[in-house]
């Protein structure tokens, strides 16, 4: 079986090491005998519209905007989402994903509107430190990463977050991290999210390929569990 | 109280202040010191820079080396004398300090963190600025590269000052786009990780040529003088030191500067551990750890990575860098975010294991060359042990 994984302007978007969520799916990808195909889209380039697995990280605000744009004017991911593609999006690409968010100006713009979530930047200090929270859905074990973001993202009533946050900041709103809507996950945390969580990366492959065999990976796993240890 | 009786009471007291921390074994004692001639005269960096020619070096990487490297080309090439700071010390208190000793000399070289340089900008009008480079750094204290950028850009406003750049690099280019009088460097050009965008207006620049174009108007300009594009980091920051100590009145020879280039300064130091002498190199960023990498022959690898303030609390910036340098030799991952390390570079399919310390990671491995790559408080922790400081068990 095949996988097609998409990464979006890294160099825009991959000021935060985000882009190393792409090694990992492929690490853990390949370990299940997946045959699996990394896409790197550059500026000028257009998106594929058969991508599996889309990934956006996180950016400064101009480049973020820059991003926003050339997104919208070529429809791909779009068009893949509606299709039923897995997405990946953190921080300033969590932000993208959503329906409305600050341009590099302040002023509120469209998103692409793949999920309802509204974001707003605030005037507080800049939500920056270690993140935990607890998975909305019982599969998944605690989870950890990094926050270090200005915006705060307001989940529309019916949207799930990706969990409840045990300590830190994350969307800024009732104390909810992230989403997980369809094959929809964003999040705040860098770490990379994935390299710290490999639970989450099956969860992200999952919604993909389907039901894998088990993959344990012990530097993986011992890391995982040395970061949840020393914040729980 | 006069200003000058002021200046001197905080001065006097800043220095036994100073003595005392070095007496109790706390360091070389600047901070201390400068802290009580700042509470004593707030002025006192101002009061003591006035009618001195003050040179400032700032940038994210190599600071330190630049500042000392200045400091003895001046003492050897103009013969006057030069105070400066012995431990790097690069914050208001540290700069105090190193001005209130020896307040006769001409010359002040002043190593100045980028978020402060503004600040001391201001207070101590200087004739030169010398601006190495900007890239990733330490991103949870001094945010983005380009709001760094743009700190710099709204400073350099002045024209009684010269500004000495490497012109290749798009960040310093905004950050003097104001100022009057700029000496450009250039090594032949070259793509800049952190530069997909205007740091201006965030439009894509086109980097098509080596050279970068921003249809804002940002873009490379005409060098005042042209380097090798051969030239590692710590020879192009020699370079611009080169230039500023010419500014200043040094008379260096084209095959003077030559030598000078040749035996750059580098953050590379021979530690010993476990009977073995292991040359380590000291890396805090993805641009430092790429140039780190570049050097490294040996077949034998310690990797340390600590995530302690000055560090960078987020470690994340370890998946930016390559590692297919590190393939098919053996490397020992240690520091307290030893595993961050070592599962990355598992990903990438490196023979890596973790040791719990420095000389345990020396210790297991072959009695043939070991290099090591650290980050800034690791380092730090070794110099202490090789000088027979206890600072504590790290993790």
């Amino acid at each position: 079986m095949s996988l097609t994984i998409v990464r979006l302007y890294h160099d825009l978007l991959g000021t935060y090491g985000d882009q190393g969520n792409a090694e990992i799916l492929i690490h853990r990808a390949k370990a299940r005998n997946l045959d699996v195909e990394l896409v790197e889209v550059t500026p000028g380039m257009a998106v594929p519209r058969s991508g599996d697995i889309y990934l956006l990280g996180g950016g400064e605000d101009g480049p973020q905007s820059a991003a926003l744009e050339m997104l919208i004017s070529d429809g791909g991911l779009n068009y893949a989402a509606a299709g039923g593609a897995t997405v990946l999006a953190i921080c300033a690409g969590f932000q993208i994903i959503g329906a409305s968010l600050p341009d590099s100006h302040g002023q509120i713009t469209s998103g692409l509107g793949l999920v309802d979530a509204h974001t707003i930047y605030d005037s507080s200090p800049r939500s920056v430190g270690e993140l935990v929270i607890q998975p909305s859905r019982g599969e998944l074990p605690v989870l950890t990463g990094f926050e270090n973001h200005q915006g705060l993202t307001r989940l529309g009533q019916d949207m799930p977050p990706l969990g409840i946050v045990r300590s830190g900041v994350g969307n800024g709103f009732d104390r909810q991290e992230g989403i997980w809507h369809g094959n929809v996950f964003g999040s705040y945390m860098h770490g990379p999210v994935l390299a710290r969580n490999p639970e989450l990366a099956d969860a992200v492959l999952r919604s993909a390929v389907g039901p894998m065999p088990e993959f344990k990976d012990p530097f993986a796993e011992v890391f995982a569990i040395e970061r949840r240890n020393t914040l729980t | 109280m006069t200003g000058s009786l002021r200046l001197s009471t905080a001065c006097i007291a800043g220095a036994l202040a100073g003595r005392l921390s070095i007496g109790l074994g706390r360091g070389r004692g600047e901070t201390l010191s400068g802290r009580v001639i700042l509470a004593l005269d707030p002025k006192a960096i101002s009061k003591l820079g006035a009618g001195r020619d003050i040179i400032l070096v700032s940038g994210t990487n190599g600071k330190t080396t630049s500042t000392k490297n200045l400091t003895s080309i001046l003492r050897d090439f103009a013969g006057e004398g030069v105070s400066t700071s012995e431990s790097g010390a690069n914050m208001p208190a540290g700069i105090a300090a190193l001005l209130a000793q020896k307040p006769r000399n001409r010359f002040a070289v002043i190593e100045c963190d980028e978020m402060y340089l503004p600040k001391i900008y201001r207070l101590l009008s200087p004739k030169v600025v010398v601006l190495l480079n900007l890239s990733r750094d330490q991103l949870h204290r001094t945010g983005e590269v380009r709001k760094v950028s743009r700190l710099w850009h709204e400073t350099f406003t002045k024209d009684d000052v010269t500004i000495v750049i490497d012109r290749d690099d798009p960040f310093l280019e905004y950050s003097v786009a104001n100022a009057g009088h700029v000496i450009r460097t250039t090594f032949g050009g070259r793509r800049h990780p952190d530069a997909a965008t205007c740091p201006s207006c965030a439009a894509i620049l086109d980097w098509s040529t080596g050279d970068y174009l921003c249809p804002c108007g940002l873009g490379s300009k005409l060098p005042d003088v042209r380097a090798d594009k051969r030239l590692n980091g710590p020879q192009r920051n020699t370079v611009l030191v080169i230039e500023a100590a010419r500014l200043m009145g040094a008379e260096i020879l084209a095959d003077e500067a030559e030598d000078l280039i040749n035996r750059s300064p580098d953050r590379i130091y021979d530690f010993s551990s476990a009977g073995q002498t292991i040359s380590t190199h000291l890396a805090k960023n993805p641009e430092s750890w790429r140039q780190a990498l570049g050097e490294v022959t040996s077949d034998q690898v310690i990797l340390s990575v600590n995530a302690r303030g000055i560090d960078g609390r987020d470690t994340s910036w370890l998946w930016d860098i390559d590692y297919s340098k590190l393939l098919g030799k053996k490397v020992v991952c240690t520091g307290e975010r030893r595993l961050d390390i070592a599962y990355r570079l598992s990903v990438q399919g490196i023979d890596v294991s973790v040791a719990s310390s420095f000389a345990e990671a020396a210790e297991t491995l072959a009695n043939e060359p070991i290099q090591a790559i650290v980050s800034y408080t690791a380092f730090q922790d070794l110099l202490a042990a090789d000088l027979g400081i206890n600072k504590g068990n790290s993790k």
